[in-house]
């Protein structure tokens, strides 16, 4: 099974090889035969005595991460579908994609996409799931922007990008909770710990963690935006990725996690909910498109939320119809996706306003569409798989009892209107598609290309899809026992037996499919009379305006709050850093009550000392006042050289000599420089500015007294320096314990304070070379 | 034996001296460079190996005993941080001559850069504050002679307000030393260590704790003391960007991770809870930054903060799990710093511009660049299986264990919006449609992304290979968390 | 006297902030000078003042001063003064480059 994983991944990695020699043969020709034996592989587990498999290989396990695939029925089912589709789609692009494209991009992502979206639907590891889930991100990300030259491409697949990956961290976060939890990172082990997870406090924010991973993932309201924007990419990619598989990985993740918080009636709530309102809301908004493939898009974003609401009922009705129109839903769609790319490639557009009639031209992809179309809209015909789906999820709306609380009782009563309504619409489109597209005036003069039907192998693979519906609608009882059941068993978390049926009697779901079709059918036909509603609601108001709003506001706002303090003003930066630095720390003060005045062994108060202290204080006051460069260094040079004193007076001789030469020299240096430098002016700013430094500098300057004072009167403890007094001679070998200190006891602080010295005087050298060299050039 | 933990310090300084005979000799400069460079990771590889193997190395500076003299102390780590920094040092020392002109490189390029890392080195060795203070002055120094290397005009300019605001740093450095002396009347950080325990009192050794901290996070370049970053690093050339962006902001934040689990740990409830704070800020506005600007090194550089703010995040946390990931992801981000940073300089020369609004479909003649770039930004963005994603994974599992929602959806959101302001120079800059003229420097180009590559296969290596990587860091956060035998082999007890 | 010493430092560190606020560049780097000159003073009277003779041993004498901090201060002397030679010429030559020594009108523009 591993191999079965990573067959693709390897595959991708050779694919930038093998399309070297693609001027000979199709590069999908060399790599088709991958998914085609994996779906061999896996269909080989089909069968009514399928077990549950196994396969683990460690990645890191001292965090308990490892890649451990669990097969059971949910993810069989997945696992036929993406390889299954997968080599339909490889088939389909075969004739879809001439050579001159650039094949190996294109396979090479598909390829990693494959086996990423293996990886999701088997992983049992959370954190290996995780990995996988981004995959499929970024693979659709890539996928999206195959023709990077169209600023559409780029647009879709930034904003798929966003959204998708904003709910894959999303998703982390809740795996993560959920593993802090149970205490473990495998999925099986979460479910059998179900209760723990009910009753932790962290319910809330696991749930709604998760819930914002799967629903950006499975394009639910209101996070559906980036779907029909995906479809910029190649046709087989929408038909694969954008409604088969990927966009079911929300689906998936929710199916995954069923045996867990099914019955949790805010779980049943948040998915019924949702996924009822993108039912409707997906097929209201696809009645109004105009472009096949976003007709199609709608559709699957209102498919979508039809299989997460059955998910959120809960019931085992719910949950089998839920697997079964996974199965469903991917044939008459991706059938469907597949004849819209036929309709394009042949006749240049997919502008369903401009096409019209095709039926004479293209009856085999017509006769397709026909089976695509109905199926979708749930027409009651034995031979169509849509319509037994959808017939469980009217049966299953009904039955929704057991659940309590005033909110969850009038959203169960609800959900059964909604659900016709959402059909209605979804009617409607199939209609629209169908008959816009193949019926009616054929428009030659709108079409860029002269219609006529596709070569037969592009038609094959939407031809076996649509075989698919047809023998689903006509013997369901062949997937049931050896797939459906324990697919939704395995979502269920018990067994969950179901027959499939077409005639069930008079009873109220065929009464609402009648519903459906008979009001569908009027709707369809006075179209023209009411489509004005679409002005009205949405009208201008769309959550595409507010991610076109957000996204732009990321730069715009940024933007504006990173200028409004990176000016590059030296003085705002110091006071703002001040501000800060002053405020945190007095309030770290405040907190421990750092404070300590008493004032305790001090050295006695003489006059000279204090004459000189107020000498410094005032020269050190009067550099801000004075106006000329002289008499500015004349004053710094009274503080310097009043240190010296008072390092003098304070027992440090070796201090004060050090004092008075670097004191001299800088003065000289001040001097020289100064000489180039222009005078001082009369300071400019405002008063306001004025105000601003000398409270800052003030406030600064307290911070550092209070701490000092509290500092020294809190001496916890004798200095480490008796050591040295004692040791300097006697180990040292010197009476001067400064020195001593200095080039032996610390000598590693003087031989880099020269590597300092070093380094200034290089880089003085060669700032004052550079120019040299600079001139003479 | 213990002199081993003083040799990766000596290395690069007796490099930088050497080198600094010989400016004009470029082909002998570039040599001995290399050389060095290499004898310098090599020796760094072995001490780690040495260290985790046979435990902490303390070198007593002349055999003075702690805390009288000096000790350094080379403890996982800190071999660990040593170990990256020679491997950064060697690719920036491969891609330098491709990027400088020779004018800058004959001007003490070498000696500055080793002279710098020999800081570097012993910022992340020593085990005594003052000494701290040295190594900083030392590598600032070092990095000032860089900064203004070419002198331009713009240069200069932003090179006085780096330098400025380093000196003001470097003496509310000293001052808080002297605070610090004043009460607890040492300057050994493992003495510290044990007397501030002794101590049982929080009050003014809070208070010099947080003066430290924001010594550091200057340096660090953490919320809201930044703002000396952005333009200064993008003014010298990409290869001393690199450098900076590697190092010279994570040895703020080593000394933070190091103070503040070795030393200030009385009173977390406050010193720690205000670093959560502030991660939060610093990540946010970081990315708000990165997401501001066009111009694609102000946008790598602008990515430095939110790094940084994830890297306090763990230490706010202060949970084994935390520091775990601390660790984690400042290794991962000194690695991948450095590569976009050479992969900048080399988009840069490749569109000839630094503009993206007049960049665009690069990927048809560089599609190395191109998809390096894009790795590059799902390494930084945390993107599985890459490093990036390891450092966040640990840290998620510790805020979200520790319940702090915000921190974590600040850091799930800073993620996001890092990705966004990383995948917009890939959209933008290398696809669309061609871009017609390009400046002819294939070549070129193409030296300046090997040393990247190199870079970017270790990150993807330290995420796919977690499993060698992560027991190391689990060792290292351990002795993080249960500082005795840091103190035990510094005091010899 | 320590208290005393305590102030001076603090207003010192004070005038120095005030003094790196300012635009020009003289005054800024007078700022960091006086901003070294605190930080020395913080040290050495952090260290305690005149609790006995300097630090060189003279027989009979067991009481002395302090001498770590004096080390510190030396060392960090030497360093500061190396950084302001540094600036110095920085300063220097940013202003003949620049044509300005107001650091305002050195903020720089959005697009370079």
């Amino acid at each position: 099974m591993i191999y079965a994983v990573f067959a693709p991944l390897v595959f991708a990695i050779l694919i930038p090889f093998l399309s070297r020699i693609k001027h000979k043969i199709h590069t999908g020709w060399l790599i088709l035969p991958v998914p085609i034996l994996v779906f061999a592989y896996f269909a080989s587990f089909l069968g009514s005595n399928f077990e549950n498999q196994v396969r683990s290989i460690d990645w890191i396990p001292s965090l308990d991460i490892s890649l451990t695939f669990h097969l059971d029925g949910l993810s069989l089912l997945f696992a036929l579908l993406i390889t299954g589709i997968g080599s339909l789609v490889v088939l389909y692009s075969i004739f879809y994609l001439d050579k001159t494209e650039r094949l190996g991009h294109f396979y090479t992502y598909l390829y990693i996409f494959m086996a990423a979206m293996l990886g999701v639907v088997l992983s049992d590891n959370v954190f290996g799931l995780y990995v996988f889930w981004e995959f499929t991100s970024l693979s659709s990300f890539l996928l999206i922007g195959y023709w990077h030259f169209k600023e559409r491409s780029r647009y879709g697949a930034v904003k798929s990008l966003l959204i998708t990956v904003m709910g894959g961290f999303s998703l982390l976060a809740g795996l993560i909770l959920l593993t802090i939890v149970t205490g473990t990172t495998s999925i099986r082990g979460m479910v059998d710990q179900a209760d723990v997870i009910l009753a932790s406090p962290f319910l809330p924010f696991i749930m709604a963690f998760l819930l914002l991973g799967a629903f950006t993932k499975s394009a639910q309201f209101p996070f559906h935006i980036w779907l029909p924007d995906a479809m910029e990419a190649p046709t087989p990619v929408s038909a694969y990725l954008h409604s088969a598989t990927m966009v079911k990985a929300g689906i998936y993740l929710m199916a995954r996690f069923s045996p867990i918080f099914g019955g949790e009636p805010s779980f049943f709530m948040l998915l019924s909910l949702f996924g009822i309102i993108t039912l409707v809301c997906g097929s209201y908004m696809a009645v109004r498109q105009t472009d096949l493939k976003a007709i199609l898009a709608y559709s699957t974003i209102s498919q979508l939320g039809m299989i997460m609401a059955m998910l959120g009922f809960g019931t085992d009705v719910a949950i089998f119809a839920a697997v079964f129109h996974i199965l469903n839903h991917a044939t008459f769609k991706g059938s469907l996706f597949m004849v819209a790319g036929i309709v394009d490639h042949e006749t240049g557009t997919r502008d369903i306003r401009r096409l019209g009639g095709l039926m004479t031209f293209m009856p085999i992809s017509a006769t397709l569409a026909l089976f695509g179309t109905f199926s979708m809209a749930g027409v009651p015909l034995p031979f169509l798989n849509g319509f037994y789906s959808k017939e469980m999820f009217f049966d299953a709306s009904l039955q929704l009892s057991g659940y309590t609380g005033t909110f969850v009782e009038i959203l169960a009563t609800a959900l059964p209107y909604l659900a016709v309504l959402g059909s209605i619409f979804t009617f409607v489109y199939s209609m629209y598609l169908f008959f816009g597209t193949f019926r009616g005036t054929y428009k030659e003069e709108q079409l860029p290309v002269k219609p006529h039907e596709a070569p037969f192998m592009m038609l094959v693979s939407p031809m076996i899809l649509v075989l698919g519906v047809i023998i689903i609608g006509l013997v369901p009882s062949i997937f049931n026992d050896g797939l459906l059941t324990h697919a939704a068993s395995a979502v269920f978390g018990s067994e969950v037996t179901k027959e499939i049926s077409f005639w069930h009697g008079f009873i109220p779901p065929l009464y609402m499919s009648l519903a459906v079709v008979a009001i569908g059918t009027l709707l369809y036909v006075f179209k023209s009379k009411w489509e004005r509603i679409y002005s009205v609601m949405p009208g201008k108001f769309s959550f595409n305006r507010i991610y076109d709003w957000a996204v732009n506001q990321l730069e715009s706002a940024s933007s504006r709050i990173t200028s409004s303090y990176m000016n590059g003003s030296m003085r705002l930066y110091m006071v703002l850093l001040l501000v800060a630095v002053t405020g945190i720390t007095f309030f770290g003060l405040w907190m421990t009550n750092g404070f300590n005045f008493e004032v305790t062994d001090v050295a006695p108060v003489t006059i000279h000392e204090v004459l000189i202290a107020i000498v410094m204080a005032a020269a050190a006051i009067a550099t801000i006042f004075v106006r000329n460069r002289l008499a500015i260094i004349i004053v710094v040079g009274v503080v310097g050289y009043g240190l010296a004193i008072l390092f003098v007076l304070y027992r440090a001789p070796d201090l004060a000599l050090t004092q008075l030469i670097v004191e001299t020299v800088t003065v000289a240096l001040f001097l020289l420089c100064f000489y180039h430098l222009p005078n001082l002016k009369k300071r400019t700013e405002s008063l306001a500015h004025r105000g601003v430094n000398l409270f800052v500098s003030l406030g600064f300057g307290a911070l550092l007294l209070v701490i000092s004072l509290s500092a020294y009167n809190s001496r916890f403890f004798d200095t480490i320096s008796g050591y040295f007094t004692e040791n300097s001679y006697k180990l040292g070998g010197g009476d001067n314990i400064v020195n001593v200190i200095l080039v032996d006891f610390r000598g590693l602080d003087t031989l880099f304070e020269v590597a300092v010295l070093f380094g200034a005087g290089l880089g003085i050298y060669s700032l004052i070379r550079l120019r040299k060299n600079k001139g003479a050039k | 034996m213990s002199n081993l933990a003083v040799l990766p310090i000596v290395i690069p300084l007796l490099a930088s001296v050497i080198l600094a005979f010989i400016p004009k000799k470029t082909k002998a400069s570039r040599f001995l460079a290399k050389l060095f460079a290499v004898v310098y990771l090599g020796y760094s590889a072995f001490l780690s190996w040495v260290v985790f193997s046979d435990g902490i190395i303390v070198m007593q500076a002349s055999g003075w005993i702690a805390p009288f003299g000096i000790s350094i102390v080379a403890d996982y780590l800190s071999v660990v941080l040593v170990l990256i920094t020679s491997i950064i040092t060697t690719a920036a020392v491969f891609y330098a001559p491709n990027s400088l002109e020779k004018l800058q490189e004959n001007h003490y390029f070498y000696t500055f850069v080793f002279l710098m890392i020999a800081g570097v080195t012993g910022a992340f060795l020593t085990g005594d504050l003052f000494n701290l203070f040295v190594f900083f002055e030392v590598l600032l120094m070092a990095s000032y002679g860089l900064i203004v290397l070419g002198g331009g005009k713009v240069q200069l300019r932003e090179s006085m307000k780096y330098v400025l605001f380093n000196v003001f740093s470097s003496m509310l450095f000293v001052t808080t030393i002297a605070f610090i002396y004043a009460s607890v009347g040492t300057v050994n950080m493992a003495h510290l260590a044990e007397r501030i325990q002794e101590a049982e009192q929080s009050g003014i050794l809070t208070g010099a704790a947080i003066l430290l901290f924001f010594v550091f996070a200057i340096k660090a370049a953490i919320f809201p003391l930044y703002y000396w970053l952005p333009n200064s690093y993008i003014v010298p050339n990409p290869v001393v960007s690199a450098l900076f962006g590697a190092l010279l902001t994570k040895v703020g934040i080593y000394a933070i991770l190091r103070t503040f689990t070795l030393i200030f740990v009385h009173e977390p409830g406050i010193t720690h809870e205000i670093f959560i704070w502030l991660a939060i800020f610093t990540m946010l506005f970081g990315v708000i930054g990165a997401l501001s600007t066009h111009n694609v090194k102000l946008i790598v550089t602008y990515n430095i903060i939110p790094a940084i703010g994830f890297i306090l995040m763990g230490i706010g946390l202060f949970s084994t799990t935390g520091i775990e990931g601390s660790v984690y992801y400042l290794i991962h981000d000194m690695i991948i710093k450095a590569a976009l940073f050479f992969l900048v300089g080399a988009l840069v020369v490749a569109a000839g511009t630094s503009d993206l609004r007049k960049m665009g479909g690069l990927i048809k003649q560089y599609p190395v660049l191109g998809w390096l770039f894009f790795i590059g930004s799902l390494v930084l963005a945390g993107v599985p299986p890459f490093s990036g994603f390891i450092g966040k994974l640990l840290l998620l599992q510790g805020s979200l264990s520790q319940e702090e929602w915000i921190l974590t959806i600040a850091a799930l959101v800073t993620s996001l919006l890092i990705l966004y302001s990383m995948i917009r120079i890939f959209v933008r800059g290398f696809w669309g449609e061609d871009p017609g003229e390009l400046p002819k420097q294939k070549k070129k180009v193409h030296r300046l992304t090997i040393p990247a590559a190199v870079l970017l296969v270790i990150n993807i290596f330290l995420g796919v290979g977690a499993e060698l990587v992560y027991p190391h860091i689990e060792t290292i956060a351990n002795l993080l968390m249960d500082r005795t035998e840091y103190i035990n082999a510094v005091l010899g007890e | 006297m320590e208290i005393v010493m305590i102030i001076l430092a603090s207003i010192l560190f004070a005038t120095a902030i005030y003094n790196m606020l300012q635009k020009q560049f003289l005054r800024i780097i007078i700022g960091t000078v006086l901003l070294s000159h605190a930080a020395h003073l913080f040290l050495l009277t952090m260290g305690q003042l005149k609790r006995g003779n300097p630090p060189v041993l003279v027989d009979g004498v067991t009481n002395y001063t302090d001498p770590l901090p004096q080390a510190l201060i030396l060392t960090s002397i030497v360093i500061s003064f190396g950084v302001t030679s540094f600036l110095l010429v920085l300063a220097y030559r940013t202003y003949t480059l620049n044509k300005t020594d107001n650091m305002d009108e050195l903020r720089g523009s959005k697009d370079e």
